[in-house]
């Protein structure tokens, strides 16, 4: 039994497009460049970052589904490049949204195909589903074809797929991605209970709350590489010496953005869409006040509530995300 | 035993999955009516009234090939959209195996095709279902979808790295129709089609079948569709191991 | 005026290249060129087996026939992939008449169609051995046209009732066998009983391929000129219906918020 569950060493990916048949145009796109991460086993590991950080590459690149460019992963000291199969039977794969299972059949008949798939023993089968269906509530609607399930059962159920061949590491690609509040609770305490019975779990989310409750380490992921890795106490030290700006505010524009970043103290600011309204958060160094030059930069814009806080979880992530990305970003940049 | 296990709990799945499909079940409904006035009448205009079980049943024929070539160029563009494709290639097993379910299941729902063009034949036209050797052709049809199902995973495994294989599908239906002769005898075929007609597994299934409902040496034919179907077999595999790794280093397995 | 026919003849041609960009060259002379083709001969050599009629009859006939399958699937689609690809909502609430830029999206196809037929004719008749009347060729092509045209309106009318049935797919497959079985391309039509004569006698192709067939055999085009008006009308007829079922459908789309449900 190796060491560590998770081991990746300067794993890099590119992608290779062409586009057009007239003139064929190729594109390279380096996804991930250079990773290097160790997962202890039993541990539960948050990788962060926002939309096209190269998470879900990641992901792949150690659950077999891609090929590394260069690198290499090793999953309970098995090579995921030569070793594929000894890997696969270690591993499970849960992705968010609701793709992935076969809409018109039961959610007992998915089951039952994939523990065929995956190998379970025939005679174990029945219980090992039974007991799963249970374990994410599903038990009493199993013979349901799955084309009426809601995205929270949809959700369940991956999970419970994923759990068919008790692997010793779970991948959770975006679990969260588009359930509701309460079935994200729920999901959050099916993946700590999991945790806490000693399988090794990788978990990529951009939910900032998700992390901080559940992982032991997180590592934030931005242009295809680690920006900084630790427990969630260490990386909120990444906000140290800051306090945080909170403006309600109604059609903030770019270019006024870029105005506050440039203001004296100002260390980053972001604009999020919440509803009708925006929000504007602005981080600046503890010791200078910011937030008349913030309300005189917002001139003629309509505002609402303005607060000022501790910086979070989520500030410091900011902070480490926008150290990687240009200095002045557009106002859809940073999504709730 | 637990392999022969997994391949038919798999293909009676997505047998499952497949006609439950509206549309499948609209297709199959109405398209072998449609190809069954089709045989009947061409045959009957053809003054060959005589012959008008061999057309009934190579319509039915023409429909298991268009199950399998659909279903087995679609089926791994299904799994894609679906978003299962990712899932049935994670696991530990080789992917021939885990593709040769659901090429088995698009030939089983293709025999419905047989059955719906028998039935509407009979119903609608009279055409009489006197069998030369009805027992045999119980044991050939199933005998020729197996190995239509084989073959049509190295069709799939063909299909795996092209991301619109079905573009290239519909090329593929009436050209297979012609050679196998299944409504069109060889004999007037041009003469270079003969060997491209003798390599393929659908040429003896369906002369296996045809022999079986009008008369004639069954097994011999019916063997040779097998023998020629587990070589497609076994090169689709090797095919399909080869090009699951291709679309491991292109990212071709996902949608995006 | 003219804004209009740029609305129709530019609308149409960027929707036909979103439609086939994700092709390639080789994908789409496989599934649209050379696919008719194999089909024109698989019908020859039967209808040689079976003695029902000579190589001009099924070459003929397969060749416009040949239009049919992009041009129906065209019109379905024009449709029917703006609401799979959601922007179905965004062409509707676009202040110009939706029935101009429907009807537009057809052009394309029906060129296309075009193409298809010409290439499975000229094809057909090298490898089976067909000689045309060259004097009849511009007729002959003008027939073509027009069972494309016809055939892409015929497919727009299914593509909007696309708007009020989900499966519309089933509808055009079915459609495009039954084109297959009643427009007389195959099954002479006298073989046919009387009602799905009819029937065809309402569909596209048909009359298109019975004035392709008195071109071909050199009768002239005065002999054509009735069975190629014939085609006209019912081309017409299935731009009208499907510019009333569109219009109808809208409107009822809107009221029960339907628009984008799949």
């Amino acid at each position: 039994m190796s060491e560590y569950a998770i081991e990746a060493a300067g794993l890099r990916r590119t992608y290779r497009s062409r586009t057009g048949w007239l003139r064929p145009q190729r594109r390279e796109v380096e996804a991930v460049r250079g990773v290097d991460l160790t997962v202890g086993n039993g541990e539960l590991f948050g990788l962060l970052g926002p939309n096209g950080a190269g998470k879900t590459t990641t992901i792949k690149l150690l659950n077999t589904l891609l090929i590394p460019t260069a690198g290499t992963a090793r999953i309970c000291g098995h090579d995921v490049v030569t070793e594929t199969r000894e890997v696969r039977r270690r591993i499970g794969y849960v992705f968010g949204g609701d793709r992935g299972l076969y809409e018109r059949l039961s959610a007992r008949d998915n089951l039952r195909y994939f523990a065929e798939l995956y190998g379970v023993p025939g005679r174990e089968q029945k219980r090992r589903i039974a007991e799963l269906l249970e374990l994410v509530r599903l038990d009493g609607r199993e013979n349901e074809r799955v084309e009426g399930y809601s995205r929270g059962m949809r959700q369940r159920l991956h999970i419970a797929r994923g759990l068919l061949h008790r692997p010793k590491v779970l991948f959770l690609d975006e679990p969260s991605i588009g359930v509701d509040p309460v079935a994200a609770r729920e999901l959050r305490q099916t993946v700590a209970d999991l945790a806490a019975t000693g399988t090794t779990v990788l978990l990529t989310t951009h939910y900032m709350a998700e992390a901080d409750e559940l992982c032991d380490r997180i590592a934030v992921i931005a242009s295809g590489t680690i920006q900084a890795l630790g427990t969630p106490a260490e990386l909120r030290r990444h906000a140290d010496g800051r306090q945080v700006l909170e403006v309600e505010a109604y059609g903030v524009t770019d270019a006024q953005l870029a105005t506050i970043h440039t203001l004296p103290g100002v260390r980053e600011a972001s604009v999020t869409v919440a509803g009708a309204a925006q929000v504007l958060t602005v981080q600046s160094d503890a010791g200078v006040d910011v937030q008349a030059d913030v309300l005189r930069a917002l001139d003629g814009v309509r505002l609402g509530r303005v607060s000022a806080r501790q910086p979070t979880l989520e500030d410091a992530y900011v902070a480490i995300v926008n150290r990687v990305a240009a200095p002045s970003r557009p106002l859809e940049a940073v999504t709730a | 035993m637990k392999l022969l296990r997994m391949i038919g709990v798999g293909a009676l799945l997505h047998t499952k999955q497949l006609s439950r499909s509206p549309f499948e079940i609209a297709t199959a409904l109405i398209v072998p009516v449609v190809q069954a006035t089709l045989a009947v009448y061409l045959f009957r205009a053809g003054g060959e009234p005589g012959r008008l079980l061999e057309a009934a049943v190579g319509a039915g024929l023409m429909g298991v090939w268009s199950s399998v070539l659909f279903g087995s160029g679609g089926a791994i563009q299904n799994q894609r959209w679906q978003g299962t494709l990712e899932m049935i290639m994670l696991a530990p097993r080789p992917p021939a195996l885990m593709i040769l379910p659901i090429t088995l299941a698009t030939a089983v729902t293709g025999t419905y095709a047989m059955l719906a063009t028998l039935l509407w034949g009979r119903l609608l036209y009279g055409v009489p279902l006197d069998f030369a050797h009805p027992l045999l052709f119980l044991l050939a049809v199933p005998g020729c979808v197996l190995g239509l199902g084989m073959f049509g995973l190295l069709l799939a495994a063909t299909f795996v790295l092209m991301r619109n294989a079905n573009a290239l599908t519909n090329t593929l239906e009436y050209p297979i129709w012609l050679v196998s002769g299944m409504l069109v005898p060889l004999t007037v075929l041009p003469g270079w089609t003969g060997p491209i007609a003798a390599a393929l597994p659908t040429t003896w299934g369906a002369r296996a079948v045809h022999e079986a409902a009008s008369g004639g040496p069954v097994w011999p034919s019916l063997g040779i569709c097998l023998a020629i179907s587990l070589g497609c077999l076994i090169t689709g595999a090797l095919m399909m191991t080869y090009v699951e790794r291709r679309a491991r280093a292109a990212a071709t397995l996902a949608l995006a | 005026m003219t804004a209009l026919f740029r609305l129709i003849g530019t609308g149409g041609v960027i929707a036909y290249r979103a439609l086939f960009n994700w092709t390639t060259p080789a994908m789409f002379i496989g599934s649209l060129l050379v696919g008719p083709i194999f089909q024109l001969l698989f019908f020859a050599y039967l209808g040689r087996q079976l003695g029902v009629a000579d190589d001009r009859f099924y070459i003929v006939g397969n060749a416009v026939l040949a239009a049919s399958l992009s041009c129906v699937f065209g019109g379905t689609m024009a449709v029917a992939n703006e609401r799979r690809f959601g922007t179905l909502g965004h062409v509707l609430l676009s202040p110009r008449s939706r029935t101009a830029v429907f009807l537009g999206r057809v052009l394309p196809y029906a060129g296309n169609g075009l193409l298809i037929a010409v290439s499975t004719l000229t094809v057909g008749s090298l490898l089976l051995g067909l000689r045309m009347p060259p004097d009849a060729l511009p007729a002959l092509l003008a027939t073509l046209a027009v069972a494309s045209l016809s055939c892409g309106f015929f497919g727009l009318t299914l593509g909007a009732l696309g708007l009020r049935f989900r499966d519309v797919w089933v509808v055009s497959n079915v459609s495009v066998a039954l084109l297959l079985l009643l427009t007389g391309v195959n099954v002479p039509a006298a073989g046919l009983p009387g009602w799905m004569r009819a029937v065809g006698q309402a569909l596209p192709i048909t009359h298109a391929a019975a004035a392709a067939r008195q071109l071909v055999a050199g009768k002239g085009f005065a002999a054509a000129a009735p069975a190629l008006a014939a085609e006209v009308a019912v081309g017409f007829g299935y731009a009208l219906l499907a510019a009333t079922l569109l219009k109808l459908f809208e409107a009822e789309s809107r009221r029960r918020a339907s628009l984008d449900t799949m």
